[in-house]
């Protein structure tokens, strides 16, 4: 039942607010930290139980089946943090709409991590799209980006769907996610199977050169919003490709393996490049996120243990990291009114507080020892080159190092240097912004001194 | 067959019989009624006589029956079209009575009523004398019914309506006479002896038989009166046709050409119709796009999604006939919604068909919003809807039957329907434009089926009627 919670809660919550006064910003934030902190305290407890209820049986079997794995437990705990955080720091026009929006977000995020049935799955993919799409109508700068998020990632829910239900057709049943009574299907249509799912799960993630959406809708979206999506939406390609690509067709999987490897090393490098370029702060970290999601992947198609469990850190620490990123961005966008590196400057004069939450975010994402970017990035690249993938592991370092020049050429850029004149001065870091990012900081430490506490139970 | 008639056989007929004398019902107690109330006993007269109809036709669920020697079958196919075509019609009847002329209200609904009847015919039509009684019951009563309203396009739409859709019954009636030339027998179960297989008459007969269908259910290349008639005729007229109707001629295409044809060979020889409903998909999606008017886009929507309902039927399997079914009422249930969500915002003057005045619409009217938001995502196969669950039944019956390009056509039509459909999502939650119209008079019975088939499309996604 629990599981059923932590989805319905979240909905729930989040069409509620919709009926709030839509000017009370202070009731409508409060209600939905409120909602953000059970749902982020039920997924802490909740302790693996399912929840199941048949759906239909022809012509295959189908059931609502929601329960959480060691993998999908930690990013529904991810999710439910960086909502929460996400939640507290928005600050944006037409706030109760976004709140309400937040909360959609996480309901059907969770669902998908959450679901034991690929139907279900399917449903939830389509659905997370929508909470995104209605937020680029209302707040992107440019139509065309919510038409460019959504054209991009429902095409992939529509091979998504399709391998779905080539899936029942042949086996029978898709109630399979983590169903250890599940036997590998054997036919001929088995890789285009796989194919459907894994270029959803490319265009999701994204990776190269599936990734030409992402720029673009990381940029336009507002803080809150992109905080989440960049932290754990993100995340649901990789979650696909461990539950189900490897998961359901692992012989079909371990033979594609090496076109999945170069993608992962061509995101890597280009990633990095780009970011090294870009003009604009958002759109660095956006490309910096197709860089760090490219080790991940890198990680899962190697299927090296070591990587793995990398891939586990990594993933919780780049969700915590990204999500504070696009924060923090937001707070400087907030006060400067540009987002431009051209323009950005000397921010630490006037912001020392933020000036010191953005630099620890920042070498947190360029894997700094002591944060848990780092021991992900660790284990990752140790693990790699254990399965014998020397190459990839030596490309991979370096585009961990391109890590330390863009983002310290992002941090540099806006808080170094003297102090720009035409820039407008604003008081530096509340309390209540310096509290949705604190948790995020404090896991990343918490996970880079201690990264058994994720690893303990992954053997 | 006069000899053999039975009660039993007057029974399997008696919904329609309901339902034609309610068509009496109305007209008369409209000469009765005084003026202002004339209205609501209309609607409630044609109300309850569908509901009775709907009553009689479900307690024949699970019933195989065959009446009047043949010419009229009882069975789950007939039950569930009938079904469909009554809710169609209940639809149809709420939407007339909620928006149309007072005067012509009476007319309207014992039209609106005894063409349904056509297609209950339709749907249990087990002979091609009563597939014809039946297409013209429907047909006649809806030339009348595109014309009824005093406005521009109306006169025009039900003309070319009548001058297409005449074509096309010639096509049909040729078509059955080359049937009937090459079996002897007007009977359906005629058409299933193999030795017609060679027969090269027989095959021209169901090449015009299909060609007359495809004109009916506006499939392509067959398809360009649609938009015109759809556009031109009153809003709950074309919501009426673009249920009731298709439910009817779906009915017979299922019955002739996946039902009653010799078995071997059929495969082969209805490629021509599945291709035809591949293009369909690929055309009617595309078509959407340029669209300013909402009954003209719903028109070249119908078209793709009749396309989809064959695309389940290929191959013939029971289960696709199932997904088939599923997609139709879900189909049935997003189109009715949208064309009440229209009603809801039509006034004296115009229909509330303009996609243009949907900008912003968000702001102004949110229910609204929500309820068309709901029905256009289901058109595009989005959670949580029937629309998405449908499309998975389709995929999947393809892909067993092997007819996976057809699947892979439906992607595709499905990912071009998207921008048709999101445009109008977009528009509405704009919050750039307001043109601000005309303040319109709230609607409760337009708003209440509008609510009744949002809450369907959400419920089927969780109980598909085939679990």
């Amino acid at each position: 039942m629990l599981v059923l919670v932590l989805i319905l809660l979240p909905l729930i919550a989040g069409a509620l607010l919709f009926l709030l006064p839509r000017d009370d910003v202070a009731m409508s934030k409060s209600v939905g930290a409120v909602a953000a902190a059970a749902v982020l305290v039920l997924a802490v407890a909740e302790r693996g139980e399912s929840w199941a209820w048949r759906w239909f049986s022809h012509p295959f079997i189908a059931e609502i089946h929601f329960g959480a794995t060691y993998l999908s437990h930690w990013l529904v705990v991810l999710l439910a943090l960086c909502t929460l955080c996400a939640v507290l720091a928005s600050n944006v026009p037409r706030t109760r709409n976004m709140i309400a929006a937040l909360l959609l977000l996480e309901g059907t995020m969770a669902g998908l991590f959450l679901a034991r049935d690929l139907l279900v799955f399917a449903l939830f993919w389509d659905a997370m799209l929508l909470p995104v799409f209605f937020v680029l109508i209302g707040w992107a700068e440019h139509p065309a980006t919510a038409w460019r998020y959504f054209t991009y990632n429902f095409a992939g829910g529509l091979t998504l769907l399709l391998a779905v239900a080539a899936f029942g057709a042949l086996y029978g049943s898709t109630d399979v996610i983590g169903n250890p009574a599940y036997h590998a299907i054997a036919s001929a249509w088995a890789p285009w199977m796989l194919a459907g799912f894994a270029f959803a799960f490319l265009v999701k993630t994204p990776v190269w050169p599936f990734h030409t959406w992402m720029p673009q809708t990381y940029e336009e979206t507002p803080a809150p919003m992109v905080a989440v999506v960049s932290a754990v939406q993100s995340k649901a390609g990789l979650y696909g490709f461990i539950a189900i690509a490897f998961a359901l067709f692992p012989s079909y999987f371990r033979q594609e393996a090496p076109i999945l490897i170069v993608l992962a090393v061509i995101s890597m490098l280009y990633g990095a490049l780009v970011a090294l370029v870009q003009a604009d702060a958002k759109r660095v970290v956006a490309y910096s996120s197709l860089s760090h999601l490219g080790l991940i992947v890198l990680a899962i198609a190697s299927q090296n243990p070591l990587a793995l469990s990398g891939a586990l850190v990594y993933i919780v620490a780049h969700g915590l990291f990204s999500a504070a990123l696009f924060l923090v961005l937001g707070y400087v966008e907030e006060r400067e009114e540009t987002r431009s590196l051209a323009r950005l400057g000397g921010l630490g004069w006037a912001n020392p507080r933020l000036t010191g939450v953005f630099c620890i975010t920042a070498l947190a994402a360029l894997g700094l020892p002591g944060l848990a970017g780092f021991v992900g990035e660790l284990i990752i690249l140790i693990g790699v080159y254990q399965a014998g993938l020397v190459w990839a592991a030596i490309l991979a370092l370096v585009a961990v190092v391109l890590a330390s020049a863009y983002m310290l050429r992002l941090l540099q850029g806006a808080t170094n240097g003297a102090e720009v004149p035409d820039l407008p001065v604003r008081r530096d870091l509340t309390l209540l912004e310096g509290l949705a990012v604190a948790p995020l900081l404090a896991a990343l430490l918490y996970f880079g001194v201690y990264p058994h506490a994720l690893l303990v139970l992954m053997r | 067959m006069s000899a053999n008639v039975t009660n039993a056989d007057w029974a399997a007929v008696l919904s329609i019989a309901v339902l034609g004398a309610t068509g009496l019902a109305v007209l008369v107690a409209d000469l009765l009624a005084r003026t202002f109330v004339r209205r609501y006993i209309a609607i409630a007269i044609a109300m309850i006589g569908i509901i009775a109809a709907g009553a009689i036709v479900f307690a024949q669920y699970g019933t195989h029956y065959s009446a009047f020697g043949g010419a009229f079958v009882v069975d789950y196919a007939s039950v569930l079209f009938q079904g469909i075509v009554l809710l169609g019609a209940l639809g149809s009847v709420i939407l007339y009575g909620a928006i149309g002329e007072e005067r012509r209200i009476a007319g309207a609904l014992a039209l609106m009523l005894w063409s349904a009847c056509g297609a209950m015919l339709m749907s249990g039509a087990g002979n091609l004398m009563t597939i014809f009684l039946g297409l013209e019951l429907l047909s006649l009563a809806l030339y009348a019914l595109c014309g009824i309203a005093e406005r521009a396009g109306a006169h025009e739409a039900a003309l070319k309506y009548l001058i297409l859709s005449s074509t096309a019954t010639g096509f049909l009636l040729y078509g059955m006479g080359l049937l009937f030339g090459a079996t002897g027998s007007v009977a359906l179960s005629a058409l299933s002896n193999p030795a017609l297989a060679t027969n090269p008459i027989f095959w021209t007969g169901v090449g015009l038989f299909f060609v007359g269908i495809a004109f009916k259910l506006s499939l392509v290349p067959f398809h360009t009166w649609a938009p015109d008639v759809y556009e031109g005729a009153p809003l709950p007229v074309t919501a009426f046709m673009s249920v009731a109707t298709k439910a009817g001629v779906l009915a017979v295409l299922v019955r002739v050409f996946l039902w009653s044809l010799p078995s071997q060979h059929v495969s082969d020889m209805l490629l021509p119709m599945w291709i035809v409903a591949g293009i369909s998909m690929i055309v009617g999606n595309v078509g959407m796009l340029a669209q300013r008017d909402l009954k003209r886009m719903l028109a070249y929507s119908g078209i793709a999604q009749i396309g989809y309902i064959l695309a389940a039927l290929a191959g013939g399997s029971a289960e696709g006939f199932n997904a088939a079914l599923y997609y139709f009422a879900a189909y049935s249930f997003m189109n009715l919604g949208a064309f009440a969500v229209a009603a809801m915002l039509s006034g004296d003057r115009e229909e509330g068909s303009v996609i243009a005045n949907y900008s912003g619409l968000g702001y102004r009217r949110p229910w609204a919003a929500l309820a068309m938001t709901v029905f256009l995502l289901a058109m595009a196969g989005l959670p949580p809807t029937a629309g998405f669950l449908g499309k998975v039944f389709i995929l999947r019956s393809s892909v067993e039957t092997g007819y996976v390009w057809l699947a892979a056509l439906l992607i595709v039509g499905t990912a071009i329907s998207l921008y048709a459909y999101g445009r109008i999502v977009r528009a509405m939650y704009d919050r750039s434009t307001h043109p601000v119209p005309a303040a319109k008079p709230f609607v409760p019975l337009a708003a209440l089926s509008a609510a009744i088939c949002a809450i369907a499309v959400i419920a089927l996604t969780f109980y598909p009627f085939s679990r």
